[in-house]
C-alpha cells in the first residue's frame, strides 16, 4: 500500500500500513515489519510536523500560568507561539504575554548571554508577581554556544525566583515530541520537589498530561473530587509554579497524554516512588475505566460507581440523540499523537468508525494502541504530508476529518466535513459532559446544509488565462 | 511638536512583528504555481503556515528541509538537495523559492551553491530556483518580503531588451497588503485603462473560491512568464517604501524601467499621489469612476468629522502601513498620538517627524517598540482608538478601547484579508469603520446619529437616561422595563 502521490517517494512506504484481516500490520513496503515512526522526516515532503521548541514552549511549558514565558532567540519563534493555543487557566497572563530576548545580528555574532541576563531581570522587574522565568532556547542561540544554564543560575540569584532553562532548540529531535521530553525533564529537575509542604497528601492526585484545552479539566476534575480525592497539581494545564514544586507529594499520578507526559510520571516513580496509572479521559468507556482504576487504588470503588451512574444518566439522552444521527459515519483522524487512539472508542460509542488514522509524532507504543483498536482494512499513516492527506480525503472519502487548524482549510477546499481536534471547535470535549459537546460539534459539521449546497451547486474553476489586468475569466 | 523615541529595553514584551521567512513565503504565494522550500527546522515552516492559515483562512503549503541535530553538524546540503528533488518530482512547480532561517544561516549553508549543484545534476529542471536570505535575526517579517522582491527584480526579468521595446504594462509592487487591497488597486488601474503587472499577486491564491474539482495549483498569481517580461514595462510603482521600494530601483538601474516609490495609498492625499503618478506615467486622464470615488471619500470625511475630530489614536505595525494610515487619521481630524513600530529605521522616523509637522499633528514616534510599551503609554495617557493587527486586542480589552484591525495578522476576526484599506474606496470604508467603532462606544442607541457626552452633568442633575451603544449605561435596565 502506498499513495499515488508517493510514486517518487518510495521511502514513505514504511510509514503507511493497513490493518490486515489477521489483525496484523501490513506495511507499505511488504516487509511485514511494524509501521515506522519517530524518525526523521523526508526533506521537502510537505510535512505537517513542527519543531522541538514548539513542543516545549507551546505544549508543556506554555500553559504554566504564572511564569514569564521568555524565548531566547530571534523574534519569530516568540511571535508565532504567542496566544493561539487555548490552554486556558483561571488567569490569562500566560496567554496574553510573550517575552523574547530579540536576538539581532550583532547578538548572534558576539553572543547573547549578557542580553539574556538583562532580559530576565527586566522582565522580572516589569512583572514582579510572576513566580518564575521560563527560558526557551532556539536554534540560533544554541548554535552560537550561549550557556543559557549558567545565565539562568546567575539570574536566579539576582531575582530570587526560579529561572528554568529549557534546551528545546528547534533542530533537536525529529518532531515536537522531543520538546515534550525536554519540557518534562527540565521541569522535573528544576522545580519538582523544591518545596516540602506539610499536610496530609494521602488522597492527593496529580493529573499528568492534560493542558486544559478549552477548559477540558473542568469536565473531569469534579468527578475525581466526587470520589473524595484532592487534585494537587495539573501537569501543565491551569497550573502554577508553586503547584509544580510540590507535585511529588501526590499519592498517585494519573497520566492522560501518554506521549507528552509519561516522562515525568516515570521520573517521579523512580525518584519518589509515586505510582501512576494510564488513563483516557475521553468517552464513556474510558472515562468510566479511569474513575474505576483511580478509585480502586484508593479503595473507593463504591463511590466511583455512584459517580459514573449519576453522570451517565445526565448525558445518556443527549448522546442517544446524537448517536442516532452519526451512526455509520466513517472518520479520518489525524492528530499529534495519542488522541488518535484515545478517540477511536469514543467515536465508536457515537456509532462512527475510524477508517484512517494518522499521527504527527506518535511513537511505536502509540501505533500499537491504534492497531489494537481499529478495524480490519483501516489505514494507518505516520507523519502524513499534505499530498497524502489530500489523497486520503479525495480517494478514501471519509465522512468526517478530525485534525488541526492547518489541515482544516484543506478539508474545506475539498468539501469534507471537519472538526478541530487540536484546539476544538467549541469544546471542551473531555469527560462525560465534554463528549456531548464533541458529539454536537460532529453533528454540526456533518449535517450543516453547506455540504448539500456544494454537492448540488459547486462549479468547476473557470478557465483562466492571464490578461493585462491579472487573472481573468474567458468566455 | 512630534518626538522620536527609541525604546531601549533589552527584552521585547509582546512584539508587534514576526520574522523574515513568512514574508518571503507570502510574496511567493503571489506567483502562480510557485512553491517555497524553507531551509531550516520544521517549526520555521510550520509556524508561519499556521499563522497564515489563521489570517487568510486558506490552505497554506510550505515545504521544509527538516534539518535535525545531525545536519547542523554536517551541514544541510544533502537535505536541501533531497527537498529540491522531491518538490520538483512531486509537484512540477513553475518556480521554487528557497528561503533560509536562523539555523541554516548560522551553520553557514551556501544555498545558491547547492541550487547550482542541483541544477547541474538535474538538467531536466528548467524552472527558476531563487534563494532568499531570511534569517530571523535580521529585520522583521517585511524584510523577508522585501528581500524576495529584490531577488525577483534581480534575477527573473529578461535582460535582452531592444531599445524602446515595451510590454505596455506598469510593474505594480503593492508591498505587504491583503488580497482585498490588491483587488482594489487592480480596479483602479482598470478604470484608468492601464495594464498592471503585479509583483506579486496573491489576491486569489490566498483568497480563493470553492471549485469542484479543486485545481492542482490555486487559481491566480502572476506567472513566471509575466515576471520575465517585467523588464519591458513602462514604469514600476512601489506602494511601500520598505517593501518593494528597493526592487523598484533595481528595475530602474538594471533595465531602465523608471521607478516611482510612493506612500501606501491610504487616505485622500496619498491616493491622489498614486493616481497623479499614473497620470504622469501614461498621460491618461482620470476617469469618471475614480473622480466619483474620490468625491465620495471627501463626502464621507465631511459627514463624519464631528465624530472624529480631536480623537487621540494609537497606531502600531509596519512602517509603510503606519505612514499611509497617519495620512488618513490626520485627514479625519484625529491625532496619531502614538505611532509605534518594531523596526529600527531612523530615516523613516525622521520622515514621519516631518510628515506629522506638515499635517499639523503631534505624535510620539516610537522605534524598536513593543506592545507592552504602548500599553504603558496608553495607561498613563489614554487614547480613544487603537489601530493595528490582532495582537493589540489585549490592550483594547484591558483598557476598554476600540481596536480597528488592519495589517497582519488579523486572526481573531473573519474576512479582514478580503477588505481593502487602499485607494478611495478602501479609505472610505476605513472612515466608516472608524466612525462606527466610536459610535459603538459612545453613541446613543435610542436616537440615531447622536453622540452623548458623559461626565459633564452637574452633581445634582437628573441622570441621563439614554443608554449608550454598548448598553452599559446604569439605567439601561429601567428602559427595558425591568
Amino acid at each position: 500500500m502506498n499513495f499515488k502521490c508517493n510514486q517518487t517517494l518510495p521511502e514513505r512506504a514504511i510509514h503507511i500500513a493497513l490493518k490486515g484481516p489477521d489483525g496484523g500490520c501490513q506495511r507499505g513496503d511488504g516487509s511485514g515489519c511494524f509501521i515506522a515512526s519517530n524518525v526523521a522526516t523526508t526533506p521537502g515532503d510537505m510535512t505537517e510536523r513542527g519543531c522541538t521548541y514548539a513542543g516545549c514552549r507551546g505544549v508543556v511549558g506554555g500553559p504554566v500560568k504564572d511564569a514569564i514565558q521568555l524565548t531566547h532567540g530571534p523574534i519569530g519563534c516568540a511571535f508565532f507561539s504567542w496566544g493561539y493555543r487555548p490552554h486556558l487557566a483561571d488567569s490569562d497572563f500566560h496567554i496574553k504575554y510573550t517575552f523574547v530576548s530579540d536576538m539581532n545580528e550583532t547578538n548572534i555574532v558576539f553572543g547573547g548571554e549578557k542580553k539574556l541576563l538583562q532580559c530576565i531581570i527586566e522582565a522580572s522587574n516589569e512583572f514582579p508577581d510572576a513566580k518564575a522565568v521560563f527560558i526557551y532556547n532556539t536554534c540560533s542561540t544554541a548554535l552560537i554556544g550561549d550557556d543559557g544554564r549558567d545565565v539562568a543560575k546567575q539570574a536566579e540569584e539576582r531575582i530570587g525566583k526560579p529561572v528554568v532553562f529549557f534546551e528545546c532548540e528547534g533542530f533537536r529531535g525529529v518532531s515536537q515530541s522531543m520538546g515534550h521530553h525536554v519540557g518534562n525533564e527540565t521541569i522535573f529537575r528544576q522545580l519538582v520537589g523544591s518545596v516540602e509542604p506539610e499536610g496530609d497528601f494521602s488522597r492527593a492526585i496529580n493529573i499528568i498530561g492534560d493542558y486544559n484545552i478549552k477548559n477540558d479539566l473542568r469536565t473531569f476534575e469534579y468527578l475525581f473530587e466526587a470520589l473524595g480525592l484532592k487534585i494537587l497539581t495539573r501537569f501543565t494545564g491551569n497550573v502554577s509554579v508553586d503547584e509544580l514544586k510540590i507535585m511529588h507529594k501526590a499519592a498517585l499520578n494519573i497520566v492522560h497524554c501518554q506521549r507528552s507526559a509519561t516522562y515525568i510520571a516515570d521520573m517521579m516513580r523512580d525518584k519518589y516512588g509515586t505510582p501512576y496509572i494510564n488513563v483516557t479521559l475521553w468517552g464513556i468507556k474510558h472515562m468510566s475505566q479511569a474513575l474505576r482504576d483511580t478509585a480502586a487504588f484508593f479503595g473507593l470503588e463504591a463511590q466511583a460507581e455512584a459517580v459514573i451512574e449519576r453522570e451517565l444518566a445526565r448525558i445518556q439522552p443527549r448522546l442517544d440523540h446524537y448517536r442516532q444521527r452519526l451512526q455509520g459515519k466513517t472518520v479520518f483522524i489525524y492528530q499529534g499523537g495519542p488522541r488518535v487512539w484515545h478517540w477511536i472508542e469514543l467515536l465508536r460509542e457515537l456509532g462512527m468508525e475510524t477508517m484512517t488514522a494518522a499521527t504527527t509524532f506518535g511513537h511505536d507504543d502509540d501505533y500499537q494502541k491504534i492497531f489494537r483498536q481499529i478495524k480490519d482494512g483501516a489505514l494507518v499513516v505516520d507523519n502524513p504530508n499534505v499530498p497524502e492527506i489530500e489523497e486520503i480525503l479525495r480517494d478514501r472519502r471519509p465522512d468526517l476529518f478530525i485534525s488541526g487548524n492547518k489541515e482544516k482549510y484543506v478539508a474545506y477546499k475539498m468539501g469534507v466535513p471537519f472538526v478541530n481536534g487540536h484546539t476544538y471547535d467549541t469544546g471542551p470535549y473531555a469527560g462525560f459532559v465534554g463528549m456531548v459537546n464533541f458529539a454536537r460539534d460532529i453533528d454540526k459539521a456533518l449535517h450543516a446544509p453547506i455540504w448539500k449546497t456544494l454537492r448540488s451547486r459547486a462549479r468547476p474553476a473557470p478557465v483562466a488565462h492571464h490578461t493585462s489586468h491579472g487573472f481573468e475569466e474567458v468566455e | 511638536m512630534s518626538t522620536i523615541t527609541v525604546q531601549d529595553r533589552a527584552v521585547a514584551i509582546n512584539p508587534t512583528r514576526s520574522c523574515a521567512p513568512i514574508g518571503a513565503m507570502l510574496a511567493n504565494y503571489g506567483i502562480h504555481g510557485a512553491i517555497t522550500i524553507n531551509h531550516g527546522s520544521q517549526g520555521c515552516a510550520t509556524y508561519p503556515r499556521h499563522q497564515m492559515a489563521r489570517h487568510f483562512r486558506e490552505p497554506v503549503e510550505v515545504a521544509t528541509t527538516s534539518l535535525t541535530e545531525k545536519t547542523t553538524v554536517y551541514g544541510g546540503k544533502s537535505n536541501l538537495l533531497a527537498a529540491l528533488k522531491n518538490i520538483w518530482e512531486r509537484f512540477h512547480p513553475t518556480l521554487i523559492m528557497v528561503c533560509s532561517t536562523c539555523l541554516s544561516e548560522t551553520i553557514g549553508d551556501d544555498i545558491p551553491g547547492v541550487i547550482d549543484e542541483f541544477l547541474e545534476q538535474h538538467p531536466e529542471v528548467t524552472i527558476p530556483i531563487l534563494s532568499v536570505k531570511t534569517p530571523s535575526y535580521i529585520g522583521n517579517h517585511t524584510t523577508g518580503f522585501d528581500n524576495f522582491l529584490k531577488e525577483i527584480a534581480g534575477n527573473l526579468p529578461d535582460r535582452r531588451k531592444k531599445k524602446g521595446e515595451t510590454n505596455g504594462k506598469i510593474n505594480m509592487i503593492p508591498g505587504w497588503v491583503n488580497p482585498g487591497d490588491i483587488r482594489e488597486l487592480k480596479h483602479m488601474l482598470r478604470e484608468m485603462g492601464l495594464h498592471g503587472l503585479w509583483i506579486t499577486d496573491y489576491s486569489e491564491t490566498l483568497d480563493g473560491g470553492y471549485y469542484e474539482p479543486r485545481p492542482h495549483f490555486a487559481r491566480g498569481g502572476t506567472t513566471v512568464e509575466e515576471l520575465r517580461s517585467s523588464s519591458r514595462s513602462l514604469a514600476t510603482i512601489a506602494l511601500q517604501r520598505y517593501v518593494g521600494g528597493e526592487a523598484a530601483r533595481i528595475y530602474e538601474r538594471r533595465y531602465g524601467v523608471p521607478a516611482h516609490v510612493l506612500t501606501m495609498p491610504i487616505g485622500l492625499a496619498n491616493t491622489d499621489a498614486f493616481v497623479d503618478t499614473l497620470v504622469e506615467i501614461t498621460d491618461h486622464v482620470i476617469p469618471e469612476a475614480l473622480q466619483v470615488e474620490r468625491a465620495r471619500l471627501l463626502d464621507a470625511l465631511v459627514d463624519t468629522h464631528m465624530f472624529t475630530t480631536g480623537l487621540r489614536v494609537a497606531l502600531y505595525g509596519d512602517p509603510d502601513l503606519l505612514e499611509g494610515l497617519v495620512g488618513l487619521v490626520a485627514e479625519m481630524g484625529m491625532t496619531p498620538a502614538y505611532v509605534l513600530t518594531a523596526a529600527d529605521t531612523m530615516p523613516w522616523a525622521e520622515h514621519m517627524l516631518e510628515l506629522t509637522e506638515e499635517l499639523g499633528v503631534e505624535s510620539e514616534i516610537i522605534l524598536k517598540g513593543d506592545l507592552h510599551e504602548l500599553h504603558k503609554r496608553i495607561k498613563a495617557h489614554p487614547v480613544d482608538l487603537l489601530i493595528g493587527h490582532s495582537k493589540g486586542k489585549f490592550i483594547a480589552d484591558a483598557e476598554g478601547i476600540p481596536l480597528l484591525r488592519v495589517g497582519f495578522p488579523v486572526e481573531d476576526r473573519f474576512g479582514y484579508h478580503r477588505r481593502s484599506i487602499v485607494g478611495y474606496n478602501g479609505s472610505t470604508a476605513l472612515v466608516d469603520e472608524i466612525t462606527n467603532l466610536i459610535f459603538e462606544r459612545r453613541a446613543s442607541s435610542i436616537v440615531s446619529n447622536t453622540l452623548v457626552e458623559r461626565g459633564v452633568e452637574g452633581p445634582s442633575s437628573v441622570p441621563i437616561s439614554l443608554p449608550n451603544g454598548n448598553g452599559k449605561h446604569p439605567l439601561v435596565g429601567l428602559s427595558n422595563g425591568q
